[in-house]
């Protein structure tokens, strides 16, 4: 897309996004688009490492160690959340340390199991460590409704805070993708060691990508926390809701792209709260096989996600086409 | 002083020694022809040089510097770049392939891009700056593969037959930019297997065969050489 036709499409949207609490009254409106905000932001973030070829199913690691964060501050120690927050961004970076230092030469698939064994591990101590935790049963967030505890009533604060969230993360992937760090991913998801060969660090690479990652989906767990008051492991290190559902977002919308991540929050969350109530409550688990049965459908048909069908062909499969040997005139 | 000193090489694969006890210099601003029969250990002796296999034994000393221990992308760095045999473009267009090698060098994307747009139009790309590297020919290919390792500013080129697999007419096309890259003062090494732009363009010559380095010299003492004629066409050679 030209960045012309982007502003041109871009800005009236958003004036619309702006515009919607003033419009339409009911609490499902305002709350399915901040459950969107939400997602986007967080598949945004997700998509960081994707850059660098590297599919985490973890992610939930660090929502979770966000969330517990802010609010173990806030409820225990009357920190506001504010603070919280930062205080988020570091420790869950610091578990993105913990986890990327023995991982990051892993490629691939054994990456993927990994990341997914290091939030079940993390979701299994938040269970059991019940003197800081409080166990299985989690923790409320007391309603003190004020900008200082992040709690407010009716949903429109945060229905500005998500989307502004959301524009700011997919806004600061768009740089991270076109700065060195960008290119040192791309060249590393292409092909490790000619990235290597010349001169790029791809270690560095991935491991800044991570840490970027993990920092802002903590970030991003304390904003959900205070939407939603409840903090509780099962839900907060959710497989699925934190760790699959912004990697389904990512590829169905395109994996690697700045679009991508938008696209498929967009569609996915809606198909996932609806498919949630209305299957999930005919046969628990049948919402899962529609999804199941998305992905393959996208893996299979659009390998490159819903982004690439309206991306010209020529940029769609650099490198796929089929390999003229020689004896061509040169398009010269 | 030699740009370039590899003492005592040897790598093994398991129980088969792909190259054993390879030592030669490199003066700056030579071109040197690797040469050798298929498996002659030419392609692993630049995997070593570049740090992509680990060491077994030996040396490498670049500018007076030991650079032995150092991993792939700091070799990169200190000033030996490379091509692949068989072209490795990443995916994305031609222009961002060459910005890629430069911003490991410099964080500042507009330095990059004319840096990287220099290159291209030095080797004739700037055209298909923004194409993607799919699309094109091999020798289209061959030559990107060249453009990127120009922009890491090498001291030492290694180019990995970067002129198998083209017909004649772009033999011809990418023949002189070889001595055009040394003429801006790049030392180059360069394995081919085609003879005759092998010894039109190299000074001297390396010979391998067996891993072990058989000969060496101008190119015309290399094609007189009994023990070169011997590990090409396996002709009697007690002596070798």
């Amino acid at each position: 897309m030209k960045p012309n036709l982007r502003y041109w499409l871009g800005a009236p949207a958003f004036l619309i996004l702006l515009l919607i609490p003033w419009f339409f009254q009911s609490t499902f409106v305002l709350h399915m688009h901040t459950l969107i905000f939400f997602y986007i932001a967080l598949t945004a973030v997700w998509n960081i490492p994707a850059f660098g070829g590297k599919l985490s199913l973890g992610h939930a690691a660090f929502f979770g160690i966000g969330a517990y964060t802010a609010t173990i501050l806030y409820v225990k120690y009357g920190i506001t959340p504010w603070l919280g927050l930062l205080a988020a961004l570091v420790v869950s970076m610091l578990g993105g340390l913990v986890m990327t230092l023995p991982l990051i030469r892993l490629r691939g698939p054994f990456f993927t199991l990994a990341s997914i064994a290091f939030a079940e591990v993390l979701r299994m101590i938040a269970i059991d460590w019940r003197s800081l935790t409080n166990g299985s049963v989690g923790i409320n967030i007391p309603f003190k409704p004020a900008w200082i505890n992040m709690t407010f009533q009716g949903g429109k604060p945060f229905y500005y805070m998500s989307l502004i969230l959301a524009v700011g993360i997919v806004w600061l992937t768009y740089r991270l993708k076109n700065s060195a760090l960008g290119f040192h991913l791309r060249a590393a998801a292409s092909d490790e060691e000619a990235a290597q060969a010349l001169g790029i660090n791809t270690s560095r690479a991935h491991f800044i990508a991570l840490m970027w990652s993990s920092g802002l989906t903590g970030a991003i767990g304390v904003f959900y926390v205070f939407y939603i008051y409840v903090l509780e492991p099962h839900t907060i290190f959710s497989l699925d809701l934190f760790s699959l559902q912004p990697a389904l977002n990512g590829i169905i919308g395109g994996m690697g792209t700045i679009s991508g991540p938008v696209i498929g929050a967009i569609l996915m969350t809606p198909l996932g709260e609806f498919l949630r109530f209305y299957l999930g409550t005919i046969q628990q688990g049948l919402n899962y096989v529609v999804y199941g049965l998305v992905l393959i459908a996208t893996v299979k048909f659009i390998p490159g996600g819903i982004v690439s069908l309206l991306t010209p062909i020529i940029k769609r499969t650099p490198g796929r086409k089929k390999i003229p040997l020689s004896g061509q005139v040169e398009a010269r | 002083m030699a740009l370039l000193q590899v003492k005592n090489l040897t790598k093994k694969f398991g129980g088969l020694t792909a190259v054993k006890d390879v030592s030669f210099d490199v003066a700056p601003g030579e071109i040197v022809g690797l040469i050798g029969p298929n498996g002659a250990g030419k392609t692993t002796v630049f995997n070593w040089m570049t740090g992509i296999i680990p060491k077994d034994d030996g040396h490498i000393i670049l500018d007076g510097r030991e650079i032995t221990g150092l991993p792939a992308y700091r070799r990169s760095l200190v000033g030996i770049g490379r091509t692949f045999q068989v072209v490795r473009p990443f995916e994305m267009t031609v222009l961002e392939n060459v910005m890629a090698p430069a911003l490991a060098r410099t964080k500042n994307t507009t330095h990059a891009r004319q840096k990287a747009s220099a290159v291209l139009a030095m080797m004739g790309l700037d055209d298909l700056a923004h194409a993607a590297p799919g699309s094109l020919t091999l020798a289209q290919r061959k030559r990107i593969e060249v453009a990127r390792a120009l922009a890491t500013n090498p001291k030492l080129l290694l180019l990995d037959e970067v002129l198998a697999g083209l017909n004649p007419t772009e033999v011809a096309q990418n023949l002189p930019l070889i001595r055009q890259v040394r003429d801006r003062g790049v030392t180059i090494i360069f394995i081919e297997h085609l003879m005759d732009a092998m010894m039109s363009v190299s000074e001297r010559v390396l010979v391998m065969d067996q891993g072990a380095l058989i000969a060496t010299g101008t190119p015309a003492e290399v094609t007189n050489d009994e023990c070169v004629i011997k590990a090409y066409l396996g002709e009697e050679a007690p002596q070798c």
